[in-house]
């Protein structure tokens, strides 16, 4: 067995420490002895997008943003939405989440279109949603809690064709208004928890392995880990938010 | 001189007195409270004061502590601040000390280290005569924004300036050198030339990928690390400046130091740096610019950076156990990828102790550490004995070296110094300690009780 993963715009959408989930999904692929290859696919690649049974898309910077769009426009969105249509599973956070939806709209009213696989826009703030912050996904996904670092100041909306990825129970998630975090459509997993989101939790990590394993061998049983290190870690920031 | 600033002095004093007397070094809060009553107080006290100030992300307080060796050396009436005391309010603390209640400065010079996003609020007031831009890397997001808004914050330092100035930039960091492009001041560029070092790999996660002006991807000539060295953008041109102060060749790179040859508008000439590592390299030739265009003779500048023996948790040592403890400061991916590569150059078995915080001072985001190629452990091969994890993000931290590939068995988790430091009393290897600024903190305290060493105001 093996999964063929995609890091998109790895150079530009690299903020917070994101490389880290593909650390992660390497590991725990390795550890049970699951071939994993992983491209990195730049701005400017002319490579095409097919074939890969998970794509990665991180947050990045608004100074390089312009870049991206010009990138994005020149077929790469077309190409996202034909993968997510077809099932491929993807995670993408912050930024990378924001550019799937529809729009971009910053505080004085300018817009950038996204590439509009998922039904969300977000809306530029003034103030910017940051700390961490702790979010429960529905039963039907596991029932897990997830940990992490929110810093945004984009205010992410939700449309029917979507599901929340989450109920906020400690911090702002995807507006700091609705309880919502996050969002699910068919594989694809958005969110605002960056940086080491997957390293901390296991149980979304495996989420997105068993996901891509089955829908591209038919079925998967995981080989359970020894997560000791990393619930640790995961239960004392639990602990962290849980007391405020 | 206005009765208002005449209350702040005294008010000041009074406050500094008090908190060392109840041993709470604060610096910050006596000069908080004199600004209150008098908002420009800091620029009546700089008036007439020959000031170099040193700002960037990374090795401030190093860079700080070699140009005050130049002083020393050089037998100049000086004061410097800590890095404790880098923004508006430690700055005027440290002036008020050093002048009489009338708001005179008793010294004749001052070198001024002041945190990067503060002096947007401290150079209008302080008027530097040189200023020294030492590098600008992603730090501490959570706390600055984007690394170029920090850039911005200095370009508009710089421009609130009256009078021309000489300012000092490094040429290989496109950020920092695009601060000449307002040219309204005098710039000097120092920087390590082609051919000086090995060229590094280009890193994927690099800070500044982009043009600043174009927003097209750089060219690389060489890359000495990080987002440093010979960059060139092919569409508008925009390029690595030449230099006036320049590392020409690294001929050795040690553990406790490096010889370069080093080039200057008095000529070129070998040059010790008292200290390990690359980025050392470029605070000395950084600190050799600004005491030169200061006016202290070349040879002496030279002179003041081999002699200069570093403390407060840049590379100290402290007596622990029964090969010794060094304690180095990391406070984010550059500088934490740097100590990494420091740790390939020890030669004997050690034990790792990495100590992770996330309180204000060390940044709320802890994802850095991902960022920083801790996989780097894995090549030390048989040398790194154990790793020990502590601070407030130790669980954190323990997660990180699992995925860089150290096995669970070879790590230990400890939060309580007095037990971790205890534990390494009778340690007969070399003990390596990276923590950050508010972990360093405690830390060297623990160390401090247990094994002595200079008390130090924060
Ligand atoms: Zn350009």
């Amino acid at each position: 067995m093996e999964l063929k993963i995609c890091h998109l715009y790895p150079d530009v959408l690299n903020l917070y420490g994101d490389g880290g989930n593909i650390r992660c999904l390497t590991q725990r692929l390795n550890w049970r002895g699951i071939g994993v290859e992983v491209t990195k696919m730049p701005i400017g690649s002319k490579e095409s997008l097919t074939g890969f049974d998970l794509i990665f898309i991180g947050g990045g910077q608004d100074f390089e943003q312009q870049v991206l769009l010009e990138d994005l426009h020149r077929g790469r969105d077309k190409e996202l939405v034909a993968a997510i249509e077809d099932g491929v599973c993807v995670l993408a956070i912050c930024g990378g989440y924001q550019m799937l939806g529809a729009y971009y709209e910053t505080h004085d009213g300018k817009r950038c279109d996204f590439v509009g696989a998922l039904d969300l826009w977000t809306v530029g703030a003034k103030k910017r949603m940051i700390g961490n912050y702790m979010y429960k996904v529905p039963e039907e996904l596991g029932g897990f809690t997830v940990v992490g670092f929110e810093n945004h100041s984009g205010q992410t909306r939700l449309g029917p064709g979507v599901k929340p990825l989450g109920q906020v129970l400690a911090g702002f998630g995807n507006n700091g208004e609705d309880g919502t975090e996050g969002a699910v459509y068919k594989n694809v997993f958005g969110t605002y928890s960056h940086g080491p989101l997957l390293p901390k939790n296991p149980d979304f990590a495996d989420l997105l392995i068993r996901r891509a394993l089955e829908r591209k061998y038919g079925a998967a049983e995981l080989t359970p880990l020894d997560d000791a290190a990393e619930l640790l870690a995961h239960d004392e920031m639990c602990r962290r938010l849980g007391k405020r | 001189m206005s009765i208002r600033a005449f209350i702040a002095i005294c008010l000041c004093k009074f406050l500094r007195l008090f908190s060392r007397l109840v041993h709470r070094g604060g610096t910050a809060m006596p000069g908080r409270w004199a600004l209150k009553v008098c908002p420009n107080l800091l620029s009546i006290l700089a008036r007439g004061v020959k000031t170099v100030a040193v700002t960037g992300t990374n090795g401030k307080t190093t860079t700080s502590r070699m140009i005050e060796e130049g002083f020393a050396g050089q037998g100049l009436n000086y004061f410097a601040n800590r890095s404790g005391a880098n923004l508006l309010s430690g700055i005027t603390t440290e002036f008020v000390m050093n002048s009489t209640l009338f708001g005179k400065c008793r010294k004749e010079y001052a070198v001024i280290e002041c945190d990067e996003a503060a002096a947007v609020k401290v150079f209008p007031q302080l008027k530097p005569d040189v200023v020294l831009v030492l590098n600008l890397f992603r730090d501490q997001l959570d706390r600055y924004g984007e690394v170029t808004h920090t850039l911005e914050n200095i370009r508009t330092a710089l421009d609130s300036l009256p009078e021309p100035i000489t300012v000092c930039l490094n040429a290989d960091c496109s950020l920092t050198a695009s601060l000449a492009e307002d040219g309204r001041h005098n710039y000097r560029f120092f920087g390590i030339d082609r051919g000086a070092v090995p060229t590094g790999k280009k890193s994927e996660l690099s800070d500044a990928s982009h043009c600043i002006r174009c927003k097209t991807e750089y060219e690389y000539d060489y890359i000495t690390y990080g987002h440093l060295g010979g960059y060139r953008c092919p569409k508008c041109g925009y390029r690595r400046h030449e230099t006036d102060y320049a590392v020409t060749d690294v001929t050795e790179q040690r553990a406790d130091g490096s010889s370069v040859v080093l080039r200057t508008p008095d000529g070129a000439q070998l040059a010790e740096v008292n200290l390990p590592a690359l980025y050392n390299v470029y605070n000395a030739v950084g600190a050799v610019a600004a005491m030169t265009e200061m006016g202290i003779p070349v040879k002496a500048a030279i002179g003041a950076v081999a002699s200069f023996k570093c403390g407060f948790g840049r590379m100290e040592s402290f007596q622990l156990g029964k090969a010794g403890a060094k304690v180095m400061l990391v406070k984010n991916p550059a500088g934490c990828n740097q100590v990494l590569d420091f740790l390939q150059n020890v030669k004997e078995k050690f034990v790792l102790v990495v100590c992770l915080n996330d309180r204000g001072a060390d940044g709320t985001d802890v994802s850095w550490i991902w960022d920083a190629e801790f996989e780097k452990l894995r090549t030390l091969s048989g040398r790194l004995e154990r790793v020990i994890v502590s601070g407030d993000r130790a669980a954190d931290m323990a997660v990180r070296v699992k995925y860089a590939g150290i096995n669970p068995r070879f790590v230990t988790l400890e939060h309580d110094y007095e037990k971790l430091v205890s534990s390494l009393e009778n340690e007969e290897r070399p003990v390596y300690m990276i923590p950050t600024y508010t972990a360093m903190l405690e830390l060297r305290e623990t160390l401090i009780r247990h094994c002595g060493g200079d008390e130090f105001w924060v």
